[in-house]
Parts: C-alpha cells; structure tokens; sequence
C-alpha cells in the first residue's frame, strides 16, 4: 500500500501518475466498495469516504479492507482537516472519518507521501 | 521537558502524545482534561480518549479554565489535551479569562512546566483552509495561533503528527531522521 496525500490543488495526482505511470487511476467517488477494493490506482479517496457518509453508510473500516484486500494498491487522498471545528456535524464527521481512515491506511502503508505546490516528500518509508 | 504535539482533525496526535509519556518511563502521570462535556457529542468524544488512555496509568484531571490555579503532582509526568479546547472555554465560558485567554494560558503553561518533570502538551492545526471568519472565530484563530508560537518557543521539542506519522518540527530526532 502507498499513500500520497496533500491539500486541495497541490498536484497529488499528477505526482502520483507520474511516479507510476503503469497503473489505472479512477476516481473514489463514484465506487463502490467492492471497486475500491479491486482498483489499482485511487484517486480523491476522501470522496469515497464523503459519499458513504452521506448514503448512510459507516466508511470506518475501510482502511482496514483496502490493506488486507488490496495491499498493493496506490491511494490518493487530500488533506481535509486543517480547519476551524466546522459548525455542520456532516462536516465534522466526514473531516475526522477522513482522517481517522488515513491514519489507519498510512499505517499499513510502506510508503506515505506529502505534496505540496507539486513536490512530493516522503514522510514514511518502509 | 515540554513537548508540544499538533495535527489536523482525526491526524493520530492524541495517540502520538500518550505514546510520548509513556516514553518517559515511569512515573506519576496525570492527564489534564479540557474537553466540557456539553453534548453528546463531546460525551462520545470524552468516552473514546479515555478508552485510549485505559491501562496507560493515567490520573484524570479536569481543568476546563483558569489552569494556573492547578495543583498537580511535584514530578509527575503531565499531558495536557487539548489546547484547542482550552481556548475556546476561556474565551466562551462564564468563568474563563475573556480578553486575558493568551496571557492567562501561558502562564498556567509555564507556572506547570516550573515544577512538574515533563509536560506534553496536544493543540490542534485549525489554520489552513479558505473559510473566512471573522468575530469571535477569528479571535479565536488569533488566541490559539498565538498560544501555539509561544508553545513552539517553549518546547524543548515540537512534533505535527500526519495520519499517525510523528514529523519533527523542532528538537528531538529532527535532525537523525533521515527520509528520501
């Protein structure tokens, strides 16, 4: 598992398809559980995860299943917690989710990158 | 020793900080807790960090203002969490210190540091998003980006926490830890 995340506009997936050209990148957005679980390259996985919560699903162990069923696969995701408490709890919700998901995903991860103004830096590397 | 620990929403800093006390061995150690229970969700909140904290030791201490009227332990190891909440209680409660909060803080901060062996302390990055605030919100940015300066001055060592992953700011293993 690789993780690459950085703030909004940063050049996460530009940087991500570069440093792997070969993969299939699709967006988490519009998957399924199952997609995500079989896709190569994930981009804007926090979309994934806003979207779960918004159909009423609970998105919290998908940090878990992506690093036991799909150990190999490249995620992208941006950095969404770095703001005041917002005042919607749907906003709160999904900010934490996001960042309780990606502390699990990094955890798993031989390799967790951090992008910012489209240089990459590699904060774990296994 | 004061260590200061920050991150984003959900980053892991909390985790991070426990991990840093017990680091040190042991000792006495006391949690200060900041966080009013007021609804349910900071119940929920309140419920989950002390089921992270079971069987690490700790002796809970509630402190929601006027920190440096706090007497702890002579040499006891202390984590205070979070900074974030601390602000917003002694900018919004009826007892809390109003216009004082910056001044009243630091000097709970320091008068503790004085006399307790190490001293971690969890605040929180609110400071990068495009919202724009203004009243007692941005006051509040202001209050906790000040706090947090003057923390980083401190420190003997400052850590972001990113997803669980410890990045040195200051002090500590900054300059052993080498990354590609």
């Amino acid at each position: 598992m690789e993780l690459i995340i950085g703030g909004a506009y940063q050049g996460k997936t530009e940087y991500a398809k570069k440093e792997h050209p070969a993969l299939t990148w699709k967006d988490a957005g519009d998957m399924c559980e199952e997609e995500l679980l079989a896709a190569e390259g994930i981009l804007n996985f926090q979309n994934y995860i806003k979207k779960e919560i918004q159909e009423g699903r609970n998105p919290g162990k998908i940090g878990e299943l992506l690093l036991q069923k799909n150990p190999d696969a490249v995620i992208v995701s941006e950095e969404v917690g770095y703001g005041v408490v917002p005042m919607n709890a749907f906003e709160r919700e999904y900010r934490e989710a996001v960042g309780r998901i990606c502390t699990k995903v990094a955890s798993g991860s031989r390799k967790v990158t951090r992008v910012i103004c489209g240089i990459g830096t590699v904060i774990k590397s296994d | 020793m004061i260590v200061l620990v920050t991150g984003g929403s959900g980053s892991g800093k909390s985790a991070f900080a426990e991990d840093t006390v017990l680091s040190f061995g042991e000792a006495r150690r006391i949690y200060i807790a900041t966080m009013y229970p007021f609804d349910v969700e900071s119940k929920k909140r309140v419920h989950r960090h002390r089921n992270m904290r079971a069987g690490k030791g700790f002796e809970t201490v509630e402190c929601y203002t006027n920190l440096k009227e706090l007497l702890l332990p002579k040499d006891s190891v202390v984590l205070l969490e979070c900074m974030s909440n601390l602000v917003a209680n002694e900018m919004f409660q009826k007892d809390g210190a109003g216009e004082r909060t910056v001044e009243e803080i630091l000097e709970g901060i320091r008068d503790i540091a004085g006399y307790v062996r190490h001293l971690v302390i969890v605040t929180n990055e609110i400071f990068s998003e495009t919202a724009i605030y203004e009243g007692e919100t941005e006051t509040y940015r202001k209050y906790l980006g000040e706090i947090n300066r003057h923390l980083g001055e401190l420190a003997d060592e400052v850590y972001e926490v990113v997803y669980g992953i410890p990045l040195c700011v200051k002090g500590g293993s900054k300059d052993e830890k080498p990354l590609e």
